[in-house]
């Protein structure tokens, strides 16, 4: 009871926050929103007992991912007035939810025929050992197949962000 | 859940609340206190309730008041989002707070065959819910930045955020390498690991064996706490107060507040990772669980000593100069306070005879044992905070563009190299 309730509250307040993700004019609003739904994200993964996903979760979306664009809204700096116009926002949104709601009752269908058992989690189920031996056994292909696009994804943006050799020398 | 399990989660909870609030005026009083020592000048010393100073402490609670007693003022210019103009600074204050109550502050207790954890959030992930809630702290800054609307909060906004992000950086490498020298993430586990000692003399402190690590971390430290040398985002000569400029009253108080409580626990997460958390060097718990009468019968005569010479002291120093008629109720404070240490010092020996008679006390041993810890970890948490008030008074605020320098071209490689040494090192070792 005490689960479904948290679990309400949870998704309650990670729709709010997508839904001001995409609704707010003001890009700072847009971020509180955003943050507000990777929280209650995180949540969602201590609910679901794993300790380590709800910290990472928390680490790299709020203390990067929403720092950085916190940073890109502040270096920016838009003024209220020099926002687009969007005169038919709500239109436009209501045409898009009539566009994704087949998607959502086919997802709806595919969730209420599945049978309805839980996995069981076996001993030590979210802890940062069990994490780093399924990474590093099973899935290390992918994991360092990633780690190579990060990487460079990184070389990319030096180059880019690198200083022209001035050309008036 | 057993009745000694609930007692001992609420206590570690007070005694974490208490630790990290009750230290705020403590901070306050001492900040000034050593502003006072390094500038040759007195410090805030006359304010008094009925005769008690408390050596100036009280001056802390009364400019409390006079913030709480404030107008609640918003700038006229503010249009929009008022009420995360008033979040803000919450924010960053609770992360703050929230951050602080993983610090193990003494090893586990044994009651009756059960191990409880003396932390208020009793979790074994301690250092990744130090990273993860500490990094929700400068969201605070940016918003409150940002919404006063004011260009001197902007550029304090952007200098935290930027800040914060080139040291977050080092400060999670060096955490990398710590967590390959200790092989754990649990605090409670790094302060277990160092109660060793490394070839027979030293204490296995992180300090000692990873010296780099240190003083990368300590540094990273200052600048996500935002004290000087690294206070760039408040910047006075500069930028007026930063992001703090718009703010007044009780949500000034937020901030400033939420600043000190964040450097009490950075102190704490350093001496946990790099001090010896709450152990005493070369004495493991194991060890001072078997031979806590001998360490008992050494405190006997030492504490009545130490008592006597410090209410000697406090005798000599609290009064007003002899030109001063009256004495503003000092005499008074002198005698309350001997009468009171006295009683504290005799009960606490009483105590101790106690369990210099009642060895085979296991309980009554291993309650002292973990009060033994809690007051070494307090001790030290006091040494640290002071380290950081020296290093504020000591140093001149650095230049931004020197501050993101430091981060980005030395500290940054270095621990980056640090990783790569420790891992080499673990390998061959093991």
């Amino acid at each position: 009871m005490l689960e479904n309730s948290i679990f309400v509250l949870l998704a309650l307040f990670l729709l709010l926050g997508s839904a001001g993700m995409v609704g707010f004019k003001q890009t700072l609003f847009s971020a509180i929103s955003f943050m507000m739904a990777m929280l209650a994200l995180a949540g969602m993964f201590a609910l679901l007992d794993n300790s380590f996903l709800f910290l990472a979760q928390i680490m790299v979306s709020v203390g990067a991912v929403v720092v950085l664009s916190l940073l890109v809204i502040v270096s920016v700096n838009v003024k209220e007035e020099n926002l687009p116009k969007e005169p038919a926002k709500f239109r436009w949104m209501l045409f898009a939810v009539v566009l994704v709601a087949p998607l959502a009752i086919v997802i709806y269908k595919a969730l209420t025929y599945m049978p309805h058992t839980w996995a069981k989690t076996g001993e030590g189920y979210g802890s940062l050992k069990m994490m780093g031996m399924t990474l590093f056994k099973d899935w290390v292909l992918p994991f360092e197949i990633v780690s190579v696009l990060l990487l460079a994804a990184m070389v990319g943006a030096i180059v880019i962000a690198r200083k022209e050799p001035s050309n008036d020398a | 859940m057993s009745m000694a399990a609930i007692i001992v989660a609420v206590l570690s909870f007070v005694l974490a609340a208490l630790l990290a609030l009750m230290m705020i005026p403590v901070l306050v009083w001492l900040e000034r206190r050593g502003a006072g020592l390094m500038q040759d000048r007195l410090w805030p010393n006359r304010t008094n309730v009925g005769g008690f100073r408390l050596g100036g402490v009280v001056q802390s609670f009364a400019d409390v008041v006079k913030l709480v007693m404030k107008e609640e003022y918003y700038p006229s210019h503010i249009k929009m989002g008022k009420w995360l103009y008033m979040l803000a600074p919450a924010i960053t204050f609770a992360a703050a707070l929230l951050a602080f109550m993983v610090i193990p502050f003494a090893d586990n207790i044994v009651i009756d065959g059960e191990s409880l954890r003396v932390q208020a959030l009793p979790v074994e992930y301690g250092i990744f819910w130090y990273m993860a809630i500490g990094a929700i702290g400068v969201v605070g800054i940016v918003f409150g930045g940002w919404l006063s609307h004011n260009k001197y909060s902007l550029l304090g906004a952007s200098r935290a955020g930027s800040q914060m992000l080139g040291y977050e950086l080092p400060l999670g490498l060096t955490v990398v390498a710590m967590l390959i020298t200790y092989n754990t993430i649990d605090f409670n586990a790094m302060v277990q690991w160092q109660s060793a000692t490394v070839f027979g003399i030293f204490p296995a402190w992180g300090i000692v064996v990873q010296p780099l690590a240190a003083v990368i971390f300590i540094i990273a430290m200052f600048a996500e706490t935002n004290r000087a040398p690294f206070s760039v985002a408040e910047g006075e000569s500069e930028i007026v107060a930063g992001f703090m400029t718009e703010y007044t009253a009780m949500k000034f108080a937020m901030y400033f507040m939420g600043e000190y409580v964040a450097m009490n626990t950075a102190s704490a997460v350093i001496i946990t990772m790099f001090f010896g958390g709450y152990q005493l060097p070369w004495v493991s718990t194991g060890y001072l669980l078997e031979n806590f009468a001998i360490f008992a019968a050494v405190m006997m005569p030492l504490l009545p000593i130490g008592v006597f010479y410090f209410i000697r002291w406090m005798r000599k120093n609290n009064r007003v100069r002899a030109s001063v008629s009256s004495d503003g109720g000092r005499l008074f404070e002198t005698k309350v306070f001997t009468i009171v240490l006295t009683i504290m010092t005799l009960i606490i020996e009483m105590l101790l005879i106690y369990l210099i008679l009642l060895p085979s006390d296991a309980l009554g041993t291993a309650i002292a044992v973990t009060i033994f810890q809690i007051a070494v970890f307090v001790v030290k948490l006091m040494l640290f905070n002071l380290f950081f008030i020296l290093v504020r008074w000591t140093l001149p605020r650095f230049r931004y563009d020197q501050v993101q320098h430091l981060g980005w071209y030395y500290l940054l490689p270095l621990s980056l190299i640090n990783i790569f040494v420790t891992a080499l090192i673990v390998v061959g070792v093991s």
